[in-house]
């Protein structure tokens, strides 16, 4: 294949207004997710995600019926079913896994029944369950862009507490930390992440934007600021790959996106650094030197020479 | 650190009294707030030069300072430092729901001292510090820090958790860990710079754990990873420190090096309270030993608390004094003497 005809075939897609709002989209929406993923991910709050994104479904649902903002009405409900989550959890009766469980199947249940009741019950659910990616208007970009740099600008400001209470909540709370307004703000983070993903790929695929891009990173990488900046690039890059794939093979865009996603991470599970087959080069630099094999130790000159400098001193005990 | 510069700590053992032990003088602010429980405090106004100072006697109960003036006092190794910590609790208890896990704790903490906090699982033993730091509301009673009622955490207070509650897998290196505890001291808008690198690298020189500083936190041995958290408190520079269970999993090197570190901290005038299962081990390397099984059964000296009747109270049926610290650390199911382990103790 010629130059030219390479350059058409990557370019062909931009012809079509829909498509260059499309790529922009998932672009923005893999670089969001990627970021809040990775904090998902670390947190171990891949089951939370999910539920946040079905309990905004009577949130759209209600603001579409109504004819309002679909983007306030998916917040209020987010909120509303974090705050319940947290309520029930907190009162140490059930896990906030069962609150989770209890909380997000009834809140899509209400969606579904309110919903159900519109005369083009089908298409609006199939619609708002895979998302409509090739319908994003100038408009909703514009949203997503803002509601996006607000999110990441947040986590940046914000990116001492948030990483210090996803990795040791116990230190963050004797540190002086609120855990559970950091929780809530957290949580709000990752509704506005998701409700700015919906329309790209869907309610139920928007899961995998946070999550697999983000799981996909900290295989490759053991220090944090890369592995958010990976997951960002690699939601972004899969999103874009899953569009080629879904313009030329015709296949439903956010499946496509997902897929694409779905692979690099099998890749790097196959073949990640150390763990993998093609280990050091790359994954050398990546990682951090493993205390055994790549730090050099020689025996007694770090561990005993302790604090020498710092005290001059009496014996331990009096 | 943000205390007043007009107070004085002093560490020594005094010259007067019959035993007397060190104390903790310092000027005005003590009085203030300070209960005259045990009569160990004893104001400015009653006293002509200006300075109040508690003593303890070897039982580890509070006495009468001594008859000393302030200049005669100076004259003896005074150091001076620019806050005294005095933690302090009243009446403390903490319930949980309906279940008690401290009543009544009255405690008084001063500078320049090693406590060892002991009784058996579940005794409330990290209630207690978590109670001290601030992290936990008491049930009823007030924690003084200076006499300054503690209702949140306190930068000036340090606690430091067991290690049990941390994900491993989290993508940082033992100096980015150690550099948390400077990261949240610091405003949101100005970033971590080269001296602050410098301060956590020196943290983990103090705990012998620089070399290790570039690894993944989860690819350490237990011991590491405790020496890690300590050195996130270090750099935090609080004046008191509160630990639960440092010894816990750590091998030897690891635990003499801890003690070591431990009294120079407490020599450069900072407070240590840990927590710990160890009996000998508290003998040995504290100045003070608590021993707690939902109330505080006793305080004092090592030699004064460690007796057979105490530890039954504490640790329930059978008595368990440790072995003499020539054997290696460790408890001994057997009752022993109570007044040769004193002398090999050596209370001065």
């Amino acid at each position: 294949m010629s130059d030219s005809s390479w350059l058409g075939w990557l370019l062909d897609p931009f012809g079509h207004a829909f498509m260059r709002n499309a790529f922009l989209a998932i672009i923005l929406v893999g670089v969001i997710c990627g970021v809040t993923g990775t904090f998902v991910t670390l947190r171990g709050l891949a089951f939370m995600g999910d539920a946040l994104a079905h309990a905004i479904f009577p949130g759209v649902v209600i603001a579409f019926v109504l004819g309002g903002n679909f983007l306030i009405g998916a917040l209020v409900a987010a909120v509303l079913v974090s705050l319940g989550i947290g309520a029930i959890g907190q009162s140490g009766r059930l896990s906030s896994d069962t609150a989770i469980g209890v909380l997000f199947a009834g809140a899509f249940a209400l969606g579904v029944a309110i919903i159900s009741a519109q005369r083009t019950y089908a298409r609006d659910v199939a619609g708002f369950l895979f998302g409509s990616i090739l319908g994003v208007s100038g408009d909703d970009l514009r949203l997503t862009g803002i509601v996006g740099v607000g999110v990441l600008v947040v986590m940046v400001v914000c990116r001492r507490e948030l990483i210090a209470v996803a990795f040791d909540r116990t230190f963050a709370q004797a540190a002086g930390l609120n855990l559970w307004r950091w929780d809530q703000l957290f949580l709000l983070l990752l509704s506005l992440s998701i409700v700015v993903s919906l329309q790209t790929v869907g309610n139920i695929l928007v899961l995998a934007m946070l999550v697999t891009p983000a799981a996909t990173a900290r295989l490759l990488t053991d220090r944090l600021p890369l592995t958010v900046g990976l997951a960002a690039v690699i939601g972004a890059g899969s999103g874009v790959a899953g569009l080629y794939a879904s313009y030329y093979l015709g296949i439903a865009s956010g499946a496509s996106v997902v897929l694409v996603a779905t692979l690099l991470f099998a890749l790097a599970f196959l073949f990640a650094p150390h763990t993998g087959l093609v280990s050091s080069a790359v994954g050398r630099r990546l990682h951090f030197p493993h205390p055994e094999r790549d730090v050099f130790a020689p025996t007694g000159e770090g561990e005993a020479t302790l604090g020498e400098a710092t005290a001059p001193q009496r014996p331990a005990a009096r | 650190m943000g205390v007043g510069g007009d107070r004085l700590a002093i560490s020594l053992r005094l010259p007067v009294g019959d035993q007397a032990k060190a104390g903790v003088a310092g000027r005005q602010p003590i009085l203030e707030h300070s209960e005259h429980r045990r009569g160990i405090l004893v104001g400015p106004r009653e006293r002509e030069n200006g300075f109040l100072a508690f003593a303890r006697n070897d039982n580890g109960q509070g006495c009468r300072p001594p008859d000393v003036p302030v200049p005669a006092l100076l004259a003896h190794d005074l150091k001076p430092a620019t806050a005294i910590p005095r933690l302090e609790t009243s009446a403390l208890s903490v319930h949980f729901g309906d279940r008690s896990a401290l009543e009544g704790v009255d405690l008084r903490i001063g500078a320049r001292e090693i406590l060892s906090l002991l009784g058996p699982n579940g005794a409330g033993k990290s209630t207690l510090l978590k109670a001290l730091a601030g992290v936990l509301a008491p049930t009823h009673g007030v924690v003084l820090l200076d006499g300054q009622r503690v209702r949140r955490p306190n930068s000036r207070v340090v606690y430091v958790p067991q290690r049990s509650g941390v994900d491993w897998h989290f993508p940082v290196s033992v100096l980015d860990v150690a550099m948390m505890g400077i990261g949240l001291r610091r405003s949101r808008w100005r970033p971590l710079g080269a001296s602050d690198r410098q301060a956590a690298l020196t943290a983990l020189e103090r705990v012998g754990m620089r070399r290790l500083a570039g690894v993944q936190i989860g690819q350490l041995s237990g011991g590491q990873q405790q020496r890690v958290f300590l050195a996130r408190a270090l750099v935090q520079d609080g004046e008191i420190l509160l630990l639960d269970e440092p010894f816990a999993g750590v091998d030897a090197p690891t635990q003499e090096l801890l003690v070591d570190l431990f009294a120079r901290l407490r020599d450069g005038g900072k407070t240590i309270l840990y927590a710990t299962h160890d009996l000998s081990l508290a003998a040995a390397s504290s100045d003070r030993m608590l021993l707690v099984h939902h109330r505080l059964i006793a305080d004092g000296p090592p030699a004064a608390v460690m007796t057979a009747e105490n530890l039954r109270e504490t640790f329930g049926g059978r008595a368990v004094l440790p072995m003499p610290p020539s054997s290696p650390p460790g408890i001994a199911v057997a009752e022993r003497e109570v007044s040769r382990h004193d002398q090999s103790l050596g209370s001065a």
